[in-house]
Order: structure tokens, then C-alpha cells, then sequence
């Protein structure tokens, strides 16, 4: 057999219950024939007959349904009579009656998508219908990650969405960008949508603790979700298709629609993974003999001092990648699903624990989650609630964009002395005396950091159908998102003994909750067909956060649990409370005629709190087309048995803005306090200058696809061109900081985001026992900035190891282009070093003076890449053999460029001579015995300031094995009465990256952003091994 | 009856809709608006505080950056290794590009800060719930920290955008010279009666009339008005407030703050957070240190000592007497944690200074050592100078001089020794660079001796005669297309 992902879809969305139901209804008519005809109906890939097919007799109501064992008996009128068979998932069969009296038929398969129902805003479509873009994914096309989070779930399975990891901790931060950036300053992230209720995405604590490495990817939010709960997910992606979200549309909108139980005697399913994680790729360091003549080396060419120089190695050194790096990271899955229905109640619960550890040792996540979903449905009611607990538990152990002592361990590791040992003979942890920054390992044990999440997510609604054609829909939902995170650095580190322990604590409440109502209308009349949306909608957002630092403790043994033993004097106090508010009023209307010409036409009013007076509400219309070809009756054609041309026009807004910034108000601002009389007293700033005319950005996209299929839907897919034109583009606006302020938040400027996506499907072995089927995926992007209200240039994007402005947002060019120097080669010997008026020697980088005026500084910068991919792609293939399967997809970026901060931190060292290096580069440096062109000598640290250059910007192009994953489905002979169905598999994930990237992983992008990539300290992506087991009973 | 049940409808529907409006009413917590700031004597202060925190820069590492950046396109000092690149080498190799160098925002947005919340107050202080007197005062404080603020652009940039209200453009030109110059001036000036007297200050650390007076002394003196400068610093001595602190080793330190030698400082102090510290100290450390053979002085436990080095040049360390007290801040030998003696002495350009000296108030990396601005031993050696350029050497600069001299314990100068103008200038500006070292006096002293550029050039960097002046900040010049880049860059 071949699994048809279709059908499994299709079967879902409608349960059993509706054919008995038709079923039914059908025999109850009354049948006046004159003969009966028999039969059974079986199909092509199940033995035995197959029970609830429709069977009617052509051009009347006369049909029957075949019983539990696949037969039918129907009276028909006459022998000019033609029978029609239909199953969902099935093609549809045609057998005329003559004179025969047992008309026995096999169903083939309908292998088409187009029937496959679409999740969209507020409602449902049948693919076929649909007149915007949309990818779809469900159970059959998730990634075969181990998935912890949704995002995970999509990677390389969607064109124009790009899903870019931050970090390989477990649970860890992923940013999704869905048809590029269309802001500068407002959120780029798409809107979440969890079963009919938008959900807040953002984490609600990202402070890292006092002293302590601040990251830019905190833990992936959407992580409180089982991914196993969910049964499809939905991304809208042009204007006609999230104008319907208005406000919140612009970046895209990511519909998630979780399982429910399903018709039929309680089934339970458990499922299990375990595995390990390995570092995929490390980083390819110095040994302590190579690191001890290395340093010398530079030593005796003048670099650093005498007392510098490298002596004795303890023992063989230590690589302290070994040290910090987990050998086995374990992680396990347990998930209990109960389900039952009876056609018109059903209900799913589930139950799940994941637990995974990180490749950092003391690091680790841990779910706990629970699920409950009842839906009840009769002809006059529809009603259902969809509620998830969920809690999380995080180890953390400090790491991210910082230097110095709160650099973290990755940072330490990479930087610190391969030939100290571990520990001294007291058995402390030896630290340095070069530089300042904790022994890794202290790092790790001696802080203590974990945090605790509780979500509640739960949406309830009632759907009352006035008449069959008009329904009435009242929705509520709310979001609870409780976390604390306590960090505690103890005696055992650098800071911790200076200060006697130092302990911070968060705590964050975020919540928010919904209530909306809809009237759906929907009514076929002859040719016409029209369905009608109108709603209204609120949904009102609550912040609360309190903070706490102190230091100075009695005892460690307390952590940051009792700050009643911090030295009092030494304690502070935070807390914020914010909320803001949608107002909305939404309407659609979808006609279609003669099942061929489609329109669809939405507007919404959506009113923001975060706005200024008389500019709070903005409007949001959309409007597209489709065209069904293949329905025509002039398209008689042999290969194309499904061709649909669409087009959409539409406008969408962003508000993700902080709050207040439409008002005058005064906070603490970035300087909290001064010192008057030998005391801190309290200061107040003017926060920001205030835009009381600020509104919303405007997103207009234009979308136009084909969907095609071919070879009776053999291959299948769609190509779509989009163009996102932004403008009035929130953007903190460069103002002269003379007026005491940076920037002011204004609509201004424009930018531009196009490209093409092109998703192919094919079944390429449709055989008895061997299947063959692929996905391929690909995408082009082009991000321009078109302009910035007059405002040449903005230079922004920051890493610790460079100066600051590594980024240039300029009309013409990409969003935040890298900017800095082009390198043209290396100084040698014999080269007139008085061609600049710089200081350099030989084996200093030669960079290109731009403006020829013999000094290279800051005018000399160009752009030197952008994080955009000219390309991304993702290629599953499929295959089954009996009960084997075996999933394969890869994945890959071309033409997308990064900075290499880890690269670059070696060449030009923040923390003095002694640090580690990279191996490949610092043994082929510049040496007057090897005059390379290639390498400098690693002496020239006054090139600090260059070196955001071409040899730190590097391509981050990559191919990869994503997943490998094989299963074996038990035969059901063999599973006796004792289960259902039974599989087990094993997954290979992350298996191969083939790139020129020096690093962890090119496709990691520790910058916390899918399109600004800086890696730098990033914490290092997954190879993963495990073994399933998926039970039915 | 179907008429009233669809108007009735209506309505219903309406007053649904304009309730529902309110729903988007933003609400405001946590912060303030004006109308609430101005409603108590707290809510104003902390606004004045905000504009004197801004003014003193010493947030982070902002205050030992800011020290040493000056100092290393001088004769004193230079820094290597760590993270230079990010604030000192743009200024120690004079690129000056205006970009590559995180001081630019310290020393353009930092004093804007502070002029931005002094206009704020100076316009609404009249409308504050407060009393009379205490309006007087946080107006002379406001104009105090504006004109303090525009004196630190000034030397830096030489003229900028005069903003003096909040409702100016946005975008507005270089105020000229006359104009800057002319409004420091008056401004220190106009407020000198409305300032309490020294010691007199509410709480120390806010303005006084002698720190007016001070930074008006050092304005006449850096814009070479000599007759006022010296009759502004004789002034001063006239207050009969001031003396020098008996000791220079234990003038910097946080036991001795608040002595009456400092007519102004940034104050300190030290916390986790560095909202208002000292750290030079990170970067004085030299590596692996472990105590001082010479005055005990061992590494804090848990102190941080960070992979940049600051140094002196070998020529400024022997151009001292050896007997000034004013080398006993120069660290030249150490033990380090293995035990060793590392001796900084000259040649390598070794020493370090430990002007800022650590003892008493530190938290991990920040330090809590008020910064001098202006001592009373400027202001001796400012009227020394104004008088040698009014009337050449006379007894009175050279007993002023041999005040500062004999705290420092060494030999007095005698007038005999001094045939001219200029021989008396160039003892002068040696003496101030012993006095002065690291406290971001000597570019100012060496400018204004002409001698900046020439002994740039001597040590074969490649300054220019324009780099007097800094370049004003590249970020300022996109945001402001009015503002025209200083001449030569």
C-alpha cells in the first residue's frame, strides 16, 4: 500500500459518522424500481469491502451505502440506468447497469490534493477553492524531527518559509520569517494562530540574570505545545489569505489546528522516541602543542609580553570542547492519547512528557503536558473546547553575546588555554591569569539557573445554525503564561566569590483573552455558490513582570531562593505591569460559479490600543481570484488533469510595537541612577519623543500562482510569484540626538520583499507493495530597502567581538547588509607600507581604500553580504516497501552570507594574546616564512576596527541531511488482538552538513533573527539518533 | 412595529460598537506623564538627577573609556590588547572617523541627554507643585548641567546645534562660535548667585557656585581669555573654601572623597549593575597581578582584571622627579600569581597607572572613586598660566606653581629661572602633565599650547592639523543634514 496523504486528511476531516449518516438518509428514501442490483465494493489496496460508499443511481436521488462487509443492494429503474460509486479519497466510478444484476467495483484512489480541506482564518476551504497562497502540512508531512516545537515541525517543509534555528538547545529558539522581513523596528515573526485563538509568542522572560551572558535566541515560546496534538498546521502566506488578520497579517499567519478524538470505540495510542543528541560539528581548535608554539611564536614576532609566553602543558591539556560538550545528550518521549466519538460527541485526551538534555552540560528541557478536546455536533449545533496545560522546566547554563566573564561557556571554551588542566591539585578549577573570564567548567556548575513555565491555553466555542445555510459562532479563548526564571552564580566563580553569591529572579504573568463572534453563511443556488463570513472580535493583552537582584549571600546552599540572606543593601527591585488591545470587525465573502470562477473578497477593521488617537483603527481589504481551468469544457487535454490560475491583491498591518510609544512618559531609563551624597538616588528620563500620529504599517502583497497536475495528478504542485511592498514602515527614524533622543518611531520609508515558490509533489512508484513519493520546495527571496524618509543610511546590528554597526540599512540594498571592509590581501615584506598613512606591518590584512584617500577608516566600508538566501530548499522523498518506510529530506541555502563572529573573535581577540585559536587559519597565518595572501599574522591587533571584513563575513550556504527515518509498520497478524496497529522506527537527524562554513553549523543563526545572521557563541546544533515506538489498541 | 424593532436594533448596535471603543483606549502603568512628574519636588529631582546622570557619563565602562581615550593621543599613555578596537583605537591611531568608536555616542549623545531633561525642566519647572525657592534652585541646577554639558561638547567638537528648548526643529545647524562660546559663558555667569556656596549643596554632588566658577576658569583658560581666567581663579581662592589635600597618593581615593581640594567631580559608587562607577581599574591591572611589593596593595578578592592594558609612555615616566609623590601612583613592579617579581621600569613602556586607586568601595568590575573634573590645583596652575601669558613669569605664578610643587614634595621653582614668557609656559605645561596624568586634561593642555598635533606627529602617528577637533559623530551627521562635518574631515 501507498499512504495517500490526501485521503488520510480527507478521512479526518470527515469522520464516519457523516457517511452512515448519508448513508442513512439515503435508504430512508423511498425506492421505486424495478429490479435490484447487487454487489460489493471493495478497494484496490484493502482486502475485504469497504463499508459507507455511496452508491447512487445517476441524475436521481435513488443511492444506498454498502454495509460492514462492503456489499450494496439498490433498486434501479431501468437497464439505461448508470450507477456512481464515491468514497472520499477515492476517484469516483461510472458503471452503467445494462442488463447485469451484481455490479461488483474496485476503487482506486484519488490521489488528487485539490480535495483536501484548508484551514483558513475563521473558516475552512476545500483546496481546490482556495484563491490565495497557503501550504499546508499535516500528520503525513511534518518533518520527521524530534520534534519539541512546531517551528521544527515546518523546517524545509513549506516554500517561502523560512524556519532558521538560533540555537541547538533543547527547546531552543527558532525564528521564522514567512516571505521575508517586511519591517525594520516593528516584529517580523508571524502571528500564531492555536485553534482559532492568536496567541502570544513572544517569551516572557528574556533576562539572563545579573552578570550573566544576555542571549538574543531565549527558548522557543510555541514549545509549550505537544507537537503530537497537533493535526495540521496552516500557513498563510499572501494577502488574500491573512488580510483576514488585518493588523497582525503582515508577517504571515501560522494556523494550528490540533487533533480531535475520532469516531469509533475508545483508542489509545501511545507513542515513545528515545535518543541521543551529539554535537553535530565542533569547533576546530588548537591543540596545547600547537597552542603553546603558536603563542610563542607571536611572542617572539613582538605580540604581547614576555610574561605571556606558554610554558609547561599540565598533562596532555585539555580540550575543553570535551569538557563543556555532553558525549550521550539522552532524550525521551512519552505521549498517551485517548479518543473516542460517537458521531456526534467525541472527545481526545493526551498526555505527554518530553525530556531532553542538552548538548551543554546542565543544560536541559523537560514538558509536561496534558490536553483535553471535546466536540459535540448535531445539525443544529456545533460545539467544542480545546484546552492544553502544559509545564516546562528549564536548566540553562549561561551562554551568549557577550565577552569577558559574561561571555558564557561556549565562549570560554572556545577561547580558553588548551594546555591548563581542569582542576588543580586542591581539585579547584584552574582559571587563567591572561584573561578574564571563568574556567569553563566553573562556568557551568557554579551557575545555577532554571526556570519554570505554566501555560494554559483554552478556546471554546458554539456555533448555532439558525438555518442550515446561516450559522451563528461565538468564540472565547484565553492564554495564561505564568514563567520564573533564578540565576545564581556561586563562590566557585569569578564574580560569585567577589561578591559573596550573586542572585537574580524573574517572574512574569502574561495572559490574555478573547471573545469574538461570527455569522457564517453559505448557500449553493443553481450555478452560484456563495459563502459569507461577519465578525467582530476583541482580544485584550496583560503583562506583568517583577524583577529581583542581590548579592552578597551568607550561604550558596540557598541559591537565589531567600533573598532575605542577601546582603540588604545590595537589593533591587523591579516590576512593570503593560496591556494593550484590539478592537476588530471583520467580513469575507468567497462566490464561485459554475464550480470553475472563483472570487474572494475580505476586509477588516482592526483598532490597536498601541496607536495614536484618531489614527487607532486601520483597514485592511483583500481580494483575489481563481480560475479552474481544468473545468472547462474547451481544456480537453491529455496531461494536465488539474490546472488553476489564481491572483490576490491585498493589504495587511503590523502592530508589534511596544506599548506607550504614541505618548509622552517618563521612566528610569537606560541610566536608573546617580550618586548624591554617597547614595544612589532615583532618576527619571523622558522615555522617548512621543509620535501621537502614529499608525500602522502597511503591507500590500500581490500573489499569483498556479496550481497544476499532471498525469492524473501523478505530479502535482503549484509556482507562485509574490511581490510584499511595505510602507509606511514603523522605524525608529535616526533624529539628530541633539534633541537628547535617539530615534523617534515614525511611519517612514518602504521596503520591498519578492520572490518565487515552487512546490512540486510526485508519485514516482505507485506499485502494489513499493511506493515512491517526493516533495521538492523551493524558494527565492529578495529583500530591498526602498527608502528611509530621506535618511541616507542606518547603521545598526551589534556583536561584542567587532565594533558595534556591523549592519547598514541603506535604499537599494538589503535589510541590514553587512557592512565593513573589503579584504584585498595580506602586506608583504617587500610592499611600500606608506601606501596608507595607517599603521600596519607585513603580515597585516590589506584592505581596499575605497575612496582612495590613502587612510583606511570607516569611509572605506561596502557591503559585503546579506542574510537573505537567493535560494531555499527542502527535497523529501518517501518510500515503502510492505510495512517499510523510509522518509529522507534534505535541505539547503544558497547565496546567503554571515557574519563569523567566532571567526573573527580569534583573529582579532578580545581578551588578550593567550586566547585559543582556530586551528586551519592560524597555522597557515602569515609568517615572513609563508607569505600568504590568504591569512594574516595574527599579529596586527590595531586592525581591530576592521574586522567586520570579507575574510569574517563568510558564505552560509549549505546542503544537508535533515532527517532519515525509517519505520516498520507490524503486520497485523502479527499483533494478535492485543493492539491495533504497532510501529517502530529509527530517525537519524541533522546528519550531514556539506558547506565551506567554519563552525558549529551555518544554518544556526545564534543572532535571534531569521534574516540578521551573526553566529557568534551560539550554542551548537544536534546530531540526533533515536528509536520509536508508535501503539495502537 | 418592524420600523422601531430595526431602529431599536440600530442603537443597540451602536452603543455595543462605541463601548467596545474604549476597549482600545490605551491604558499607562509603570511609567509617568508629565502632568503627575511635575506634582511633587521628587518627581522634579528625579528628572534633574536623570540630567546629572547623563552629564557625568559614568555608566559601564563609559567613564574609564572616555578617561583614556583622550589620554592616549597624548605624551602620557597608551592602551593594547582586549576590546580597543571598540572605543580607543579610532582615537589612539587618529582615525577619527566619527564611527568606529563607541565614544562618539558617549561624548555627543551623552551631554544632549543632559541638556535634553535641563529644557524640559527649565519649562516646566514654573507650573511644578513646588516652592519658590526650590524653583530657583532646579533652575540654576538645570542651567548648570545645560551649560556644563555644551562646555564638554565644545571642546571636544567645537560648535554645535544650540538647542535650548524642546521645541526647536529638529534639525538645526552649528550654532557658531560667538554663540557657543557666549552662551557658556553667560550662562555659568547668570546662575553663579543662584547656586548655594560650596558646601552649601543640598546633597554633595549637585551644583555649587564654586564648581561654576571653576568651569568658568577653565573656559576663560582653554579659550585663552587670560584677564578673566585669572581674575575668575583668583575668585575662587577668594572663597577661602578650597586647599589642596596634604597628600596626591590618597587624593583619589574613596575614603578621602569630598576633601576640599575637588571643586567638582562625577560622583561614584559602586554597584553590580555600574550605573555610576569607575572602571578604570580593570584595564590598570597588569596581567596576572597579585599584590604590590611597594605599598601592599594585593589583587581584591574578586576583583577583575581585564586583558586590556593601559600603559605610559616610557618618556612621560622619566620626565619625573624622582622624588615626586606624583610617581607613587605609577605602578613599575608587581607580583604576580605565580609568585614572581614582574618590573614594569622603563624600557617597554610598562608602567601603569593606578591613579584611581582601588581600595574601599568596588563590586566586581565597577569601582567607586569619585572622578575629579576640577581641583583646586588646576585652578592654582590656571591662574599661574593666565598671569605668565598677561605679564610673563612673575613671583606670584611661580609661588602658585610651587604650591602644587611642594604637595608633590619636590624642589620649589625659582622666578630666576625663568627668562621668558615661554620658558615659564613649557614648565607650566610639564607641570600640569605630572599633576594631571589620566584625568582627561591633557589633550585640552596640549591644545592649548599648540603642541597636540606637533607631538602626535613627533611620535609618528598621522595627525593632522584639523584633528583638534574631533569629527563630529557619523550618526549625528545622517540624522541631521543640516549639520555640516567639521573642517578637514
Amino acid at each position: 500500500m501507498y499512504v495517500d496523504l490526501a485521503k488520510q486528511r480527507s478521512l479526518r476531516k470527515y469522520p464516519k459518522a457523516l457517511f452512515l449518516l448519508t448513508a442513512w438518509l439515503i435508504f430512508g428514501a423511498t425506492a421505486l424500481g424495478q429490479r435490484t442490483i447487487t454487489g460489493t465494493v471493495s478497494a484496490e489496496d484493502t482486502e475485504g469491502g469497504l463499508p459507507g460508499v455511496t452508491v447512487m443511481v445517476r441524475g436521481t436521488n435513488t443511492g444506498a451505502a454498502t454495509d460492514f462487509d462492503g456489499s450494496y443492494s439498490l433498486t434501479v429503474p431501468d437497464d439505461g440506468a448508470t450507477l456512481v460509486f464515491s468514497y472520499i479519497g477515492y476517484r469516483k466510478v461510472e458503471v452503467p447497469v445494462a442488463s447485469q444484476s451484481v455490479i461488483d467495483v474496485t476503487l482506486e484512489e484519488d490521489i488528487s490534493a485539490l480535495d483536501e480541506v484548508v484551514v483558513i482564518g475563521y473558516g475552512t476551504q476545500v483546496r481546490r477553492e482556495v484563491t490565495g497562497s497557503i501550504s499546508s502540512l499535516d500528520e503525513g508531512s511534518f518533518s520527521a524531527q524530534a520534534n519539541t516545537n512546531v517551528d521544527q515541525m515546518i523546517q524545509g517543509k513549506a516554500a517561502g518559509v523560512q524556519v532558521v534555528q538560533n540555537s541547538g538547545e533543547p527547546g531552543g529558539g527558532m525564528s521564522i520569517n514567512i516571505r521575508g522581513v517586511g519591517s525594520i523596528n516593528a516584529g517580523s515573526s508571524p502571528l500564531y494562530v492555536v485553534d482559532g485563538l492568536p496567541i502570544n509568542n513572544s517569551p516572557a522572560i528574556s533576562q539572563t540574570g545579573n552578570e550573566t551572558a544576555a542571549t538574543r535566541s531565549p527558548r522557543n515560546p510555541i514549545s509549550f505545545l505537544n507537537p503530537e496534538d497537533i493535526a495540521s498546521i496552516d500557513i498563510l502566506k499572501d494577502a488574500s489569505a491573512t488580510a483576514i488578520y488585518g493588523s497582525r497579517g503582515a508577517n504571515g499567519v501560522i494556523i494550528i489546528t490540533t487533533k480531535q478524538g475520532s469516531t469509533g470505540d475508545l483508542r489509545i495510542n501511545y507513542s515513545t522516541h528515545v535518543g541521543i543528541n551529539r554535537v553535530h560539528n565542533r569547533l576546530d581548535l588548537l591543540n596545547a602543542e600547537q597552542y603553546r608554539e603558536g603563542i610563542n611564536s607571536l611572542i617572539d614576532q613582538g605580540a604581547g609580553s614576555e610574561a605571556e609566553r606558554v610554558t609547561d602543558i599540565s598533562g596532555a591539556g585539555t580540550d575543553w570542547q570535551d569538557e563543556i560538550f555532553r558525549d550521550r545528550a539522552m532524550l525521551y518521549k512519552h505521549n498517551l492519547s485517548f479518543s473516542w466519538g460517537n458521531g456526534a460527541t467525541s472527545y481526545l485526551a493526551t498526555l505527554n512528557n518530553t525530556k531532553e538534555e542538552g548538548l551543554v552540560k546542565n543544560t536541559a528541557f523537560n514538558r509536561f503536558s496534558g490536553r483535553f478536546n471535546l466536540n459535540h455536533r448535531t445539525d443544529k449545533v456545533n460545539f467544542g473546547i480545546n484546552t492544553t496545560l502544559s509545564y516546562i522546566k528549564d536548566n540553562f547554563v549561561p551562554n551568549g553575546f557577550d565577552v569577558n566573564l559574561r561571555g558564557g561557556a561556549i565562549n570560554a571554551a572556545k577561547l580558553y588555554d588548551p594546555t591548563l588542566a581542569v582542576r588543580n591539585e586542591q581539585g579547584n578549577y584552574v582559571t587563567t591569569d591572561f584573561f578574564d573570564i571563568d574556567n569553563p567548567l566553573a562556568i557551568i556548575t557554579g551557575n545555577h539557573i532554571s526556570g519554570n513555565r505554566y501555560r494554559y491555553l483554552g478556546s471554546a466555542f458554539l456555533e448555532y445554525f439558525i438555518v442550515p445555510a446561516l450559522s451563528a459562532k461565538v468564540n472565547v479563548g484565553a492564554d495564561a503564561n505564568n514563567e520564573d526564571k533564578s540565576v545564581y552564580k556561586d563562590r566557585t566563580t569569578i564574580i560569585g566569590n567577589s561578591l559573596g553569591g550573586v542572585a537574580s529572579a524573574y517572574s512574569a504573568t502574561e495572559t490574555n483573552y478573547l471573545v469574538e463572534g461570527t455569522l457564517n453563511y453559505r448557500q449553493d443556488l443553481g450555478d452560484h455558490s456563495i459563502a459569507g463570513l461577519l465578525g467582530i472580535t476583541t482580544q485584550k493583552f496583560q503583562r506583568r513582570f517583577s524583577s529581583q537582584d542581590a548579592n552578597n549571600f551568607t550561604t550558596d546552599a540557598t541559591l537565589a531562593t531567600n533573598f532575605g540572606l542577601a546582603d540588604r543593601s545590595t537589593l533591587i527591585n523591579g516590576s512593570s505591569k503593560a496591556t494593550n488591545s484590539l478592537l476588530s470587525y471583520l467580513g469575507r465573502i468567497n462566490y464561485k460559479f459554475l464550480d470553475r470562477y472563483l472570487v474572494t473578497a475580505s476586509y477588516r477593521i482592526d483598532g490597536s490600543s498601541r496607536f495614536g488617537e484618531g489614527n487607532r483603527f486601520g483597514y485592511f481589504p483583500s481580494a483575489s481570484v481563481g480560475w479552474l481551468v481544468d473545468q472547462e469544457e474547451f481544456f480537453t487535454n491529455n496531461i494536465f488533469n488539474t490546472l488553476k490560475v489564481r491572483a490576490s491583491w491585498g493589504k495587511t498591518g503590523n502592530q508589534e510595537i511596544g506599548n506607550n510609544q504614541s505618548i509622552s512618559t517618563f521612566n528610569t531609563g537606560s541610566r536608573t541612577s546617580y550618586v548624591l551624597n554617597d547614595q544612589f538616588v532615583t532618576s527619571l528620563n523622558p522615555s522617548r519623543i512621543a509620535n501621537p500620529n502614529l499608525k500602522w504599517e502597511t503591507t500590500e502583497q500581490v500573489d499569483i500562482g498556479v496550481d497544476f497536475g499532471v498525469f492524473n495528478d501523478r505530479v502535482s504542485g503549484s509556482v507562485a510569484w509574490y511581490r510584499k511592498h511595505t510602507s509606511d514602515m514603523l522605524l525608529n527614524l535616526p533624529i539628530p540626538t541633539s534633541s537628547g533622543f535617539g530615534s523617534q518611531l515614525v511611519n517612514i520609508g518602504s521596503m520591498r520583499n519578492s520572490g518565487f515558490e515552487f512546490t512540486v509533489n510526485t508519485y514516482n512508484v505507485t506499485g502494489t507493495n513499493f511506493t515512491w513519493s517526493s516533495n521538492l520546495n523551493l524558494s527565492t527571496l529578495t529583500n530591498e530597502v526602498l527608502d528611509l524618509g530621506g535618511v541616507p543610511e542606518i547603521l545598526s546590528g551589534s556583536l561584542g567581538a567587532a565594533s558595534d554597526n556591523v549592519g547598514i540599512i541603506r535604499p537599494g540594498d538589503p535589510l541590514l547588509s553587512f557592512y565593513g571592509y573589503e579584504v584585498t590581501g595580506v602586506w608583504q615584506q617587500n610592499d611600500d607600507l606608506n601606501e596608507i598613512t595607517n599603521n600596519v606591518n607585513p603580515g597585516d590584512l590589506k584592505f581596499r581604500d575605497i575612496n582612495g584617500d590613502g587612510t583606511i577608516n570607516g569611509d572605506d566600508r561596502m557591503i559585503l553580504g546579506n542574510s537573505f538566501p537567493d535560494l531555499s530548499w527542502g527535497f523529501s522523498n518517501s518510500f515503502s516497501y510492505k510495512g517499510l518506510s523510509l522518509d529522507i529530506l534534505i535541505t539547503g541555502m544558497e547565496g546567503v552570507d554571515m557574519i563569523n563572529g567566532n571567526l573573527l573573535e580569534q583573529y582579532y581577540p578580545r581578551s588578550g594574546i593567550r586566547v585559543n585559536r582556530f586551528a586551519e587559519p592560524f597555522l597557515n597565518r602569515w609568517t615572513p616564512d609563508n607569505p600568504t595572501n590568504d591569512q594574516p599574522s595574527y599579529l596586527g591587533l590595531s586592525q581591530q576596527g576592521q574586522s567586520v571584513n570579507s575574510l569574517t563575513v563568510n558564505d552560509a550556504s549549505y546542503v544537508k541531511l535533515q532527517s532519515v527515518r525509517l519505520g516498520y509498520m507490524v503486520p497485523k497478524q502479527l499483533l494478535r488482538n492485543v493492539f491495533r496497529t504497532a510501529e517502530v522506527y529509527v530517525t537519524g537527524l541533522n546528519l550531514l552538513t556539506l558547506s565551506d562554513y567554519q563552525g558549529f553549523d551555518p544554518a544556526l543563526n545564534p543572532n535571534g533573527s531569521a534574516n540578521f545572521r551573526i553566529d557568534w557563541n551560539g550554542y551548537p546544533s544536534a546530531t540526533t539518533f533515536l528509536v520509536g515506538l508508535n501503539l495502537g489498541f | 412595529m418592524k420600523y422601531i424593532r430595526n431602529i431599536g436594533m440600530l442603537i443597540l448596535v451602536t452603543v455595543l460598537l462605541g463601548r467596545c471603543e474604549s476597549i482600545i483606549e490605551p491604558e499607562v502603568f509603570s511609567e509617568t506623564g508629565p502632568e503627575s512628574l511635575f506634582n511633587s519636588l521628587q518627581g522634579v529631582e528625579a528628572l534633574l538627577f536623570g540630567a546629572y546622570a547623563n552629564a557625568a557619563a559614568v555608566g559601564g565602562n563609559s567613564a574609564a573609556d572616555a578617561l583614556t581615550a583622550p589620554e592616549t593621543m597624548t605624551d602620557i599613555g597608551f592602551v593594547t590588547e582586549g576590546a580597543i578596537a571598540n572605543w580607543a583605537t579610532n582615537f589612539q591611531d587618529w582615525i577619527l572617523d566619527g564611527s568606529g568608536s563607541s565614544l562618539y555616542s558617549v561624548y555627543w549623545n551623552e551631554p544632549y541627554q543632559a541638556i535634553r531633561n535641563s529644557n524640559i525642566l527649565l519649562e516646566n519647572v514654573e507650573t511644578a507643585n513646588i516652592t519658590d525657592a526650590s524653583k530657583d534652585l532646579i533652575r540654576a541646577e538645570a542651567r548648570f548641567i545645560r551649560a556644563w554639558s555644551y562646555y564638554n561638547l565644545y571642546f571636544k567638537f567645537g560648535p554645535v546645534p544650540l538647542r535650548t528648548s524642546t521645541t526647536q526643529e529638529l534639525q538645526i545647524p552649528k550654532a557658531s562660535e560667538e554663540e557657543i562660546l557666549g552662551f557658556i559663558e553667560t550662562e555659568f555667569l547668570e546662575i553663579m548667585p543662584n547656586l548655594p556656596q560650596p558646601g552649601a549643596e543640598k546633597q554633595y554632588g549637585r551644583a555649587h557656585r564654586g564648581a561654576a566658577m571653576g568651569f568658568l576658569t577653565k573656559f576663560y583658560l582653554n579659550t585663552k581669555q587670560w584677564q578673566k581666567g585669572a581674575e575668575m581663579a583668583q575668585s575662587i581662592m577668594d572663597l577661602g573654601y578650597y586647599e589642596l589635600y596634604p597628600e596626591y597618593f590618597g587624593l583619589f581615593q574613596v575614603a578621602n572623597e569630598r576633601n576640599r581640594e575637588l571643586l567638582w567631580v562625577r560622583t561614584a559608587k559602586a554597584d553590580l549593575g555600574r550605573e555610576a562607577n569607575i572602571s578604570i581599574m580593570n584595564y590598570a591591572w597588569p596581567q596576572a597581578f597579585a599584590s604590590d611589593p611597594n605599598t601592599g596593595l594585593e589583587f581584591c578578592d574578586g576583583c577583575r582584571n581585564f586583558a586590556t592594558m593601559l600603559r605610559f609612555r616610557d618618556d612621560f615616566y622619566l620626565s619625573f622627579d624622582p622624588a615626586d609623590e606624583r610617581r607613587s601612583l605609577i605602578l613599575t613592579e608587581y607580583i604576580n600569581n605565580s609568585g614572581e617579581l614582574i618590573n614594569l621600569l622603563p624600557p617597554g613602556d610598562n608602567p601603569r597607572p593606578f591613579k584611581y586607586w582601588p581600595a574601599g568601595d568596588f563590586a566586581g568590575p565597577a569601582y567607586g572613586n569619585d572622578i575629579p573634573v576640577i581641583r583646586y590645583a588646576d585652578i592654582l596652575l590656571a591662574r599661574a598660566e593666565a598671569l605668565n601669558e598677561l605679564n610673563g613669569p612673575s613671583q606670584e605664578s611661580i609661588d602658585l606653581i610651587n604650591r602644587v610643587r611642594e604637595r608633590a614634595g619636590i624642589a620649589s621653582l625659582e622666578l630666576g629661572d625663568f627668562s621668558s614668557k615661554e620658558a615659564l609656559r613649557s614648565a607650566i605645561l610639564v607641570e600640569r602633565g605630572w599633576e594631571f596624568w589620566w584625568e582627561d586634561q591633557r589633550r585640552d593642555d596640549l591644545i592649548r599650547h599648540g603642541e597636540f598635533i606637533k607631538r602626535a606627529q613627533e611620535r609618528g602617528e598621522p595627525a593632522r592639523e584639523h584633528q583638534v577637533r574631533y569629527p563630529i559623530p557619523q550618526f549625528a551627521l545622517d540624522a541631521n543634514p543640516a549639520l555640516e562635518q567639521n573642517t578637514g574631515y
